[in-house]
């Protein structure tokens, strides 16, 4: 069997590898897409795609929802909810196999260096390179809060993992936002609390968002200010007034460093977060190397998904010429019991 | 120095008297003469002051205007320089199908389920519309709907007389089976009226005209314009109707649009890529809105869609859609099927019963 291209995805919901995958139909590309619901279709470990057949992965999503429904019996929310973390710890448990399995060097981003992800880290790192970031600390107390008032007019507080969903019982959604704190605000924070992040809040001119391809990054600007709904998160949608999103390109030093950084955590694409102030100055956010990119190749006509099947096929050509194993003829399907393509 | 920055989306096209402004990311456009065109070019190079010096202060209130309007209408914004950075949008159209578009006048005697359509199905289309010229009972429709559910298939449009047994509900119920079905044009119906069914997502607009042949097709009016990027893009390098579409006619036959005279064989005998293959077929594809007589000088020509089925000289393939009453010469629009030049295409395309 040929050396293949390896898509991780999740069957719906997932139009970023839909796209991906249509174009590579269109160019005659062959690929396997195994998404998250196909492990429950595998009747044994030897399913699972093997390092041999495996030129290169792309790892995108995992699973959406199980296929599958538990029940208890004496339900109550605290062993729902118990339940439902140790059946992702399970599923996580196999789907992770494959990190191991499949050579690290086949993947377009190191698929340990994206699980283990710290948002402290890669700003270090960031700071390393000359990147400009925004203040950052990590504080569990009032006195000090105050102290960095004095210093930055306002701060945000943000996760240090991610924004979560959270749903009341009445299956209204609250999605976790970025806020501020400044003086005026203050009366609300308590005097001792979980460790936080904080970060001095810029005054933004707009945002930038970067999808990084291989080396070359596509940036979008968005604007928002003029929303005062948005200016802390552009994510927290105002569909009246949507964000005005266009082609952005970076200083090329910046853009190098950035190249470096992502190189660092060996990671051949993802999108990156920046911020400009009213000076114009650039500040490195975060880096997400799931990088959902429809949303930077749609407005600015990127074409970004066309250019990521052409990724994973130069891969695959490159993975051919370094290992150049006599090759077994048999064009027939894969051998495994799951849809090849859609 | 104040410059205005107007954002890459925000696409100005020129006319022979106006000019178009087109908000491709608001899908909106705005309608300037070419005179506010010419100050807008010049502030994309200059300080709103140093416009103001070269037009003369007796336009300073003008000028001032215009920025407001941009300003405020969020087409773009002030800064101390224009912002190199944001660069020009890349004006490219690309799809990742041979046949995007798909159009079929359903005969109750043809075979939907044959090879030319499993074929056709197995590219990823973007769009399929279905046009019913006589009624049809809902269990059929249902079982045609049923025969694109599991392809690639965005969106279906259907177009349908008139029947009282097709209500609101009835096609309420259809919808949310097929969601595919993304609008519909019910056509011989007792009134005007937009109604939305599936939670207010899909229009059904009740038309009072007949639909009973592909003569009805082609019709150039104002409120049909789309200002997207996909649209204008397409129309800057491509046929903005017929470019990688492709039809079924009542009888089966396969052509670039029902109206055209020209077929590439039935579907019963033929293969997708053997029309693919045929030159004759992709004739139509390269033939763009800058090409046309009259459509190259008019302001709409990337937010309208072209018809190459009903022109005004038969003979001459790059003259304007024989349906269009605008001028873009004297900025009006007039009824296209009392035109005097007109008169001698209504008649060769046998149209006259038709539109009258
Ligand atoms: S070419 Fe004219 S008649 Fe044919 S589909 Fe297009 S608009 Fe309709
Ligand atoms: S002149 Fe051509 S481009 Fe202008 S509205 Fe008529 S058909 Fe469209």
């Amino acid at each position: 069997m040929s050396k293949k291209i390896l898509i991780l995805s999740q069957s719906y919901l997932e139009s970023t590898t839909d796209q991906v995958c249509q174009w590579m139909d269109y160019l005659k590309i062959p690929y396997l897409r195994l998404n998250g619901e196909d492990f429950f279709r595998f009747q044994q470990l030897s399913d699972l795609p093997d390092n041999t057949e495996t030129a290169v992965v792309w790892y995108r999503r995992k699973i959406a929802h199980f296929p599958a429904e538990f029940s208890l019996k004496q339900p109550d929310f605290n062993s729902q909810y118990t339940m439902k973390r140790f059946l992702v710890d399970e599923f996580n448990g196999l789907h992770s196999f494959l990190f191991h399995s499949i050579d690290a060097q086949k993947w377009l981003n190191d698929p340990l260096s994206e699980k283990n992800l710290n948002k402290l880290q890669v700003l270090q790192l960031a700071r390393r390179l000359n990147i400009l970031t925004p203040f950052t600390e990590v504080v569990t107390t009032k006195t000090k809060i105050m102290a960095l008032l004095e210093q930055y007019p306002a701060l945000i507080v943000k996760p240090l993992s991610e924004c979560i969903l959270l749903e009341d019982t009445e299956r209204r959604a609250y999605k976790m936002l970025t806020s501020t704190i400044d003086q005026k605000s203050l009366g609300a924070v308590p005097e001792t609390f979980f460790p936080s992040l904080v970060q001095e809040r810029i005054v933004k001119k707009f945002e930038i968002r970067t999808f990084y391809l291989d080396g070359v990054c596509y940036s979008m600007a968005i604007f928002s200010q003029n929303n005062r709904k948005t200016t802390d998160d552009f994510r927290n949608y105002d569909n009246h007034r949507p964000n005005r999103t266009v082609p952005y390109k970076l200083p090329a030093d910046l853009e190098h460093k950035l190249d470096q950084l992502m190189k660092i955590l060996r990671f051949r694409t993802g999108s990156i977060d920046l911020m400009v102030d009213m000076q114009g100055n650039y500040h490195f956010l975060e880096i997400n190397p799931e990088g959902q990119f429809g949303m930077v190749s749609h407005p600015c006509n990127y074409y970004l998904e066309k250019k990521f099947a052409r990724l994973l096929h130069q891969s695959v050509l490159h993975e051919k010429e370094i290992h150049q194993q006599p090759e077994n003829k048999e064009n027939a399907a894969p051998a495994t019991v799951f849809s090849e393509a859609e | 120095m104040e410059y205005l920055n107007i954002y890459a989306n925000c696409q100005l096209v020129k006319g022979a008297n106006m000019s178009l402004l087109c908000d491709l990311q608001m899908r909106r456009f705005y309608h300037l003469p070419n005179d506010t065109a010419e100050v807008l070019l010049f502030l994309q190079q200059y300080s709103i002051d140093e416009c103001i010096a070269h037009y003369g202060e007796d336009n300073r209130e003008a000028i001032a205007g215009y920025v407001d309007f941009f300003v405020s209408r969020e087409l773009g914004f002030i800064d101390d320089r224009i912002l190199p950075e944001l660069t020009a949008m890349e004006l490219t159209w690309d799809r990742f199908a041979d046949i995007t578009n798909v159009v079929i006048e359903y005969q109750e005697t043809i075979d939907y389920t044959g090879s030319f359509f499993r074929e056709l199905l197995d590219q990823h289309l973007e769009g399929l519309e279905i046009r019913f010229y006589q009624p049809v009972a809902l269990p059929e429709l249902r079982e045609l709907l049923a025969l694109f559910s599991d392809s690639t298939l965005r969106h279906i449009k259907l177009v349908l007389p008139y029947e009282k047994s097709l209500n609101i509900a009835a096609l309420d119920e259809l919808v949310k089976k097929h969601q595919r079905v993304k609008s519909l044009l019910v056509h011989s119906s007792p009134e005007e009226k937009l109604e939305k069914i599936f939670s207010n997502s899909v229009p059904v607009y009740y038309f009072t005209g007949k639909i009973n042949s592909c003569m009805a097709c082609g019709e150039i009016r104002a409120h049909h314009f789309t200002v997207n990027t996909e649209l204008f893009t397409e129309s800057l390098r491509f046929n903005s109707c017929l470019n990688r579409k492709l039809s079924i006619d009542q009888q089966g036959y396969i052509k670039n649009c029902p109206s055209m005279r020209e077929n590439y064989g039935h579907v019963a005998d033929t293969s997708l890529q053997a029309v693919l293959d045929n030159k004759t077929f992709n004739r139509y594809n390269h033939i763009r809105k800058d090409d046309i007589a009259v459509c190259k000088d008019c302001e709409f020509r990337h937010v309208c869609t072209d018809c190459r089925a009903y022109i005004e000289n038969p003979q001459d393939i790059y003259s304007k859609p024989l349906k269009c009453g605008y001028n873009p010469y004297t900025n009006n629009w007039e009824e296209w099927a009392q035109h005097p030049m007109k008169q001698a295409a209504i008649e060769w395309y046998g149209m006259a019963e038709i539109i009258k």
